[in-house]
């Protein structure tokens, strides 16, 4: 009888060794670290207060920005600085995109033709805006190799979309840090040449979390035409009122 | 009678002889009407051979001879505006004899791109088994293949359109549209096909995918845009447009090609009349030449008239005489202008290659390579201008002629 019951106790713990162990020793899944790092950077719900400055090689200018989050699909812009683009307003919900521009004060959807178009003449475009988490259901992922790096353990992911995603490139590479910051993001052509990338310059402790505060757009092809977004401020989790991602509030600025 | 015969072959004889006593003169008035007989019928055969590529360019695009579309897409040529797809009753009528093949589209703008580039394009959801029937040109498509189904998920683009967006065969580009709820329909499509167009802009313009693949994408489920509807011959649809029309009903708008493309339609009845002031033109110009001619003609015979009056011929003789010598003229000149002509069309027959000229042709919806078209009326009306008002400008010279008073002309030097 205390024989069997030594026998079930050890056949559970192999078990439970069997369940635990990749857990704990395999690296982390690919998509799994991708949904952290989105979870990371936009949390349920954020506010964040930051900077855009779209540089070309004879003029820069910069624009100051507010913007709300809600999950992973609903979003808010709202230029408040310089004074002649303040209430330039981007709302996106689902696959969705609306601007409103106060100059000629309507309310603009913005039409699947202009979804490749630059957002408010930046390098992003508006489907870069609309749609940044479509990456987590478009794409198989896959680590490729876990590099050391300053003390942190970088994971480079390779995702490729799938064969009817609405995507162009031939596959994406991302970098994240052990704390989840999406340190680069790579988007490769189909023929296998870099096209364009997406970096972090600056990582720093804002809103209780260590997240990558200066983020750089730029094409391969002229690497001296780049956006970058730099956020001064941000909040995490701060529940939103229902009326802030409404068409009526993206006119009628109640926040 | 036997006078008449008499002086008939007198008058020809004169008539001929005087032709030839300025040979030089004659000559040159000769290649006159000659170069201008050959122009008009050469160039009218070059333009006619335009307007019928641009026609069949034109039908082609469109492709389909009749078109059933919903009421408002001519107009407004979007999603919302779609019809069912055909109905048994409609699918009856098309079993007709008359009826070539037909087919149904979805034909929506959308836009396509590629990791370099995107642009607007015209997103054509096909049938392919029957968009070739009806004469989608399979030898067009220069690489990959062309759609093998309904539900092929592949794309078809054009080589143009390939070189604008840096992609090709084999590679993946993604079309974005929208859905009737005006929501973004947008996926990613592999390119097995690139297809040659005789014009550039069709091949920037245009891009293939299975009708289902593109229903199931816009959320259209069996709707389509439009029914096309090839008949054997463009020129004749009336024959069996009306029972078609007739058949799909007030609820859709039944059109044939010349009244979808209006501007084709008119086309061919501007033709007609571009032809014919084109010949009068060169007419007028050459009957200066010829009526000068004629005057100095009758100049250098003043005396010689008058004695002929003398001597008792009737004035109108003299007129008679006078248009004969004008009906030789010009006769001789259309027998080689019109044998100048044919002799220069037909080599060409196969086609004159203004690929320098291309891109200005192109604007007219004419391809690079230009076929002379020959049409019998339009030789007879250039020979029928020619001789009717040639023999009428000639009337002034000899009716001046007539009408010398013998004794004066007679003491003229």
């Amino acid at each position: 009888m205390m024989k069997s019951y030594k026998l079930k106790v050890q056949l559970l713990f192999l078990i439970v060794c069997f369940i635990a162990f990749p857990l704990h020793s395999s690296p982390p899944q690919a998509r799994e670290l991708i949904q952290q790092a989105m979870d990371h950077w936009r949390g349920l719900s954020s506010y964040s207060e930051m900077t855009m400055t779209i540089h070309r090689p004879d003029w820069q200018r910069s624009m100051s920005m507010r913007s709300w989050t809600q999950g992973d699909k609903t979003s808010l812009v709202r230029v408040t600085l310089p004074k002649k683009d303040a209430g330039n307003g981007t709302l996106t919900k689902g696959n969705n995109m609306w601007t409103f521009a106060p100059k000629v004060n309507r309310i603009i959807k913005i039409p699947s033709s202009m979804m490749s178009q630059n957002w408010m003449g930046s390098d992003f475009s508006n489907k870069d805006i609309s749609k940044s988490t479509d990456i987590l259901d478009e794409y198989d992922h896959r680590l490729v190799e876990t590099r050391e790096e300053r003390g942190h353990s970088v994971y480079v992911i390779e995702s490729i979309p799938h064969e009817d995603a609405a995507i162009v490139w031939g596959k994406e590479i991302l970098f994240i840090r052990d704390d989840y910051i999406l340190l680069e993001q790579q988007f490769w052509d189909q023929d296998g040449v870099l096209v364009k990338t997406m970096k972090t310059s600056e990582i720093k402790q804002l809103g209780g979390r260590t997240v990558a505060s200066t983020i750089r757009m730029f094409r391969q092809e002229t690497p001296d035409e780049w956006t970058e977004i730099s956020v001064q401020n941000i909040q995490f989790d701060q529940s939103n009122p229902d009326f802030l991602f409404t068409l009526s509030n993206l006119r009628n600025p109640r926040r | 009678m036997m006078t008449f015969q008499l002086s008939n072959t007198v008058i020809f004889i004169l008539a001929w002889r005087n032709l030839w006593r300025n040979h030089r003169r004659t000559l040159i008035m000769l290649s006159a009407i000659t170069v201008g007989v050959w122009a008009m019928i050469f160039m009218t055969a070059l333009m006619r051979g335009m307007v019928d590529d641009m026609l069949l360019n034109g039908i082609r695009n469109l492709p389909g001879e009749v078109q059933i579309h919903h009421l408002q897409f001519l107009d407004d040529p979007g999603i919302n505006n779609s019809i069912t797809a055909p109905d048994a009753k409609l699918l009856k009528a098309l079993q007709s004899p008359e009826v070539k093949a037909w087919t149904t589209r979805v034909r929506v703008p959308a836009v396509i791109s590629s990791e370099r580039d995107s642009r607007g394009i015209t997103l054509l959801g096909v049938e392919p088994g029957r968009e070739v029937q009806l004469g989608f040109d399979i030898s067009s498509i220069i690489e990959g293949r062309f759609l093998t189904g309904n539900n092929d998920s592949g794309l078809v683009i054009g080589a143009k359109l390939a070189e604008r967006l840096e992609t090709r065969l084999g590679k993946r580009v993604v079309v974005m549209s929208q859905d009737p709820d005006n929501n973004i329909a947008d996926r990613g499509f592999r390119v097995v096909g690139i297809y040659k167009a005789k014009m550039d802009s069709l091949e920037e313009l245009n891009i293939y995918a299975g009708l289902t693949t593109v229903q199931k994408l816009l959320k259209l489920e069996d709707k389509v845009s439009e029914i096309a509807i090839t008949g054997k011959d463009y020129r004749h649809v009336e024959n069996w447009f009306s029972t078609i029309k007739l058949v799909a009903g007030q609820t859709v708008q039944t059109l044939p090609w010349y009244e979808i493309d209006k501007y084709l339609g008119s086309m061919l009845a501007m033709m007609d009349g571009f032809v014919l002031v084109w010949i009068i033109v060169i007419f007028l110009a050459l009957s200066f030449g010829l009526v000068n001619t004629l005057v100095m003609a009758v100049f250098e015979r003043t005396r010689e008239i008058g004695l002929m009056q003398a001597l008792g011929m009737r004035p109108n003789m003299i007129l008679y005489q006078i248009l004969v010598e004008s009906f030789f003229l010009l006769s001789i000149g259309l027998l080689i202008g019109n044998a100048l002509a044919i002799g220069t069309i037909l080599p060409l027959q196969d086609g004159i290659d203004i690929s320098v000229v291309a891109k200005g042709m192109e604007m007219m919806g004419s391809s690079s390579i230009l076929y002379p078209a020959l049409k019998l009326n339009d030789v007879l009306l250039a020979n029928i201008i020619v001789i009717t008002l040639g023999l009428l400008t000639s009337f002034l010279p000899a009716w001046h002629a007539a009408s010398f008073d013998p004794v004066e002309a007679l003491g003229k030097d």
